[in-house]
């Protein structure tokens, strides 16, 4: 500016504020009205479908431990399975991916900040968004789909925490693939029906290399209940779902490094 | 590339503060920068250039937005694609329009301030604005303002921080005369403190105004170098392509190629193709010619008035 104002003074810029600054203003960019009616509407459905569920199982004369064991499968299949890594699609990919199309990276991309920090507050932004919307479905359909015998307040609980924890994996995944490629919604969808919705029918190993199996065991295990499909223990789903938000998130890092940006 | 002497005084420092060597861009198959050298002072340097010339990649590839595919470009003496600290003494005002949509102009400037980790964000923001005629406590989203408040709170936010390096690609656009002139003013005392600012722009008037060295591009290449008047001059000095519509071309052509006034004609069937270095001087006989051959003079046009001629002509001259 001109001489006769004030300089500006510079501080040193931690990560951690960097990361809050980037969180600061995407998480307001990234949640739009019309994302909000879809995924609600999709979360909404997700939840009548399990009240349904729930009201007719007298006529299924079922036993409170199956109600619970259908409660579980349903958070499962339509909560974990689709809702989740749909939800943490829309908004991972595009908290980047959309500022990338929109030409406003540059506001982030020119300034004296890490990559790391960005990408981190970028993933925790699109988490923030999807949380609810992935979450509450999940947790609500199960325990309607369970027709609220005792036990199904457990089962909500530990839908959730499958749900965070999917959400948060997925979510950067999904913002490493909203800086790889110009149309990530495809992409991902492909990804979630065709890897995560086959790759447990495909083998043992094929299954390991899916969130799906992870994110079910936490279900399973934090119940403490036997549902029927835990395949790892608790540590080794929380480990795996931290290791692959993780490596997603420094891979991010590098692609927004080496990115061309309009 | 027409080489016309460096202006009489840089502003501030004599030392280059961006340098751009030998650098190539291609996309795919388009060169859009084609070996660029230059250096940059201190001062207002205007890139002139039509359209699709390469100016706004030439500015991406100095931000470092993106890396050459050939040579090197330094600002303040470092790569700002891998230099951290330099990218945060770049201020940039990009081409394209978008902005953080949700947040009002006090919002996006502070937030341009915090993340150039500047102290106070927001006092520095009004303070932009300020200079930039915007009202900080207009509590609307930018996604309302009009093209020409888009630009300023763009132009804000470059500033705010206090930059070294000032890179304005096509910074006037949507703005009217007054805020035009005011910028203009801005522009050139931020050059007199001795900071760098380039500013790029298609149209030569807004280049006239700025009166600064001009760097001229055009199809990736750098055609012409020099201040404003001197381009001027070798723009004028070139030659003119007019079209004359008349019933006798054959004739008219004889006559204008005769007289000395045309320097190549091409004939066509009730019209000729005249190129001149003398434009006064064909308007001062082309009626009175008419009128000794008996012709019947239609129409008197010229070709190439506009810009991307004249960067045709200086490539051609290269």
């Amino acid at each position: 500016m001109t001489a006769s104002r004030p300089t500006p003074t510079r501080r040193n810029m931690s990560g951690l504020r960097a990361a809050a600054l980037t969180y600061r203003v995407l998480v307001r960019q990234v949640v739009t009205p019309g994302k909000l009616v879809a995924l609600g509407a999709l979360g909404a459905l997700i939840m009548l479908v399990g009240w349904l569920v729930g009201i007719t199982a007298d006529d299924r004369d079922r036993s409170a431990a199956e109600l619970l064991r259908d409660g579980a499968g349903y958070a499962d299949g339509f909560g974990l399975i689709v809702l989740v890594p749909i939800v943490a699609l829309v908004f991972g990919s595009s908290v980047l991916g959309e500022t990338r199309e929109d030409g406003t990276l540059v506001y982030l991309w020119l300034r004296p900040m890490g990559r790391a920090p960005v990408v981190a507050g970028a993933a925790a932004a699109a988490a923030t968004a999807a949380l609810p919307l992935a979450a509450i479905p999940t947790a609500v359909g199960g325990f309607l789909a369970a027709d609220g015998v005792p036990g199904s307040g457990d089962l909500a609980l530990a839908a959730a925490a499958a749900a965070a924890l999917g959400t948060a994996a997925y979510s950067s995944l999904f913002v490493l693939l909203g800086l790889l490629v110009r149309k990530p919604i495809m992409w991902g969808l492909g990804y979630v029906l065709l890897w995560e919705g086959l790759a447990v029918g495909l083998g043992e190993f094929a299954a390991r290399l899916s969130l799906r199996g992870y994110t079910r065991s936490v279900l399973s295990r934090v119940g403490e209940i036997d549902y029927g499909f835990d395949a790892y223990t608790t540590t080794t789903a929380l480990i795996v779902l931290a290791a692959v938000a993780v490596v997603g998130l420094a891979l991010a890092a590098v692609r927004l490094n080496r990115l061309e940006v309009d | 590339m027409s080489t016309i002497p460096p202006p009489p005084s840089p502003p501030v420092n004599g030392s280059a503060m961006v340098e751009v060597n030998g650098v190539s861009k291609v996309f795919g198959d388009v060169v859009a920068v084609s070996d660029v050298s230059f250096n940059v002072r201190a001062g207002v340097t205007a890139l002139l250039g039509p359209n699709g010339a390469g100016k706004s990649t030439l500015f991406r590839v100095m931000c470092g937005l993106t890396p050459p595919t050939k040579g090197t470009v330094r600002v303040l003496g470092a790569d700002a694609r891998r230099d951290r600290d330099v990218r945060g003494r770049i201020g940039l005002v990009p081409q394209q329009d978008g902005l953080f949509e949700r947040l009002s102009a006090l919002q996006f400037v502070a937030l341009a301030a915090a993340t150039e980790a500047v102290s106070q964000p927001e006092r520095a923001a009004r303070r932009a604005l300020e200079v930039v005629d915007l009202d900080a406590d207009d509590s609307r989203s930018v996604s309302g303002f009009s093209k020409g408040m888009r630009q300023r709170v763009k132009l804000a936010a470059a500033l705010v921080h206090d930059p070294d390096v000032l890179i304005l690609d096509e910074p006037l656009t949507g703005l009217d005369p007054v805020q035009r002139r005011r910028m203009i003013e801005l522009f050139h005392g931020l050059g007199d403190e001795g900071r760098c600012v380039l500013v790029s722009s298609h149209v030569l008037e807004e280049v006239a105004r700025l009166g600064s060295r001009i760097l001229m591009i055009a199809q990736g290449r750098l055609a012409a170098t020099g201040d404003y008047r001197e381009l001027r001059e070798l723009m004028d000095d070139r030659p003119h392509r007019i079209r004359i519509a008349v019933d006798r071309p054959r004739q008219f052509a004889a006559a204008l190629v005769e007289s000395g006034t045309a320097v190549g004609v091409s004939v066509g069937r009730d019209s000729i193709v005249v190129d001149t270095r003398d434009v006064d001087r064909l308007g001062r006989e082309v009626a009175p010619l008419a009128q000794r051959l008996e012709a019947r003079l239609s129409r008197v046009a010229p070709l190439d008035e506009d810009l991307e001629s004249v960067f045709r002509y200086l490539l051609e001259k290269r």
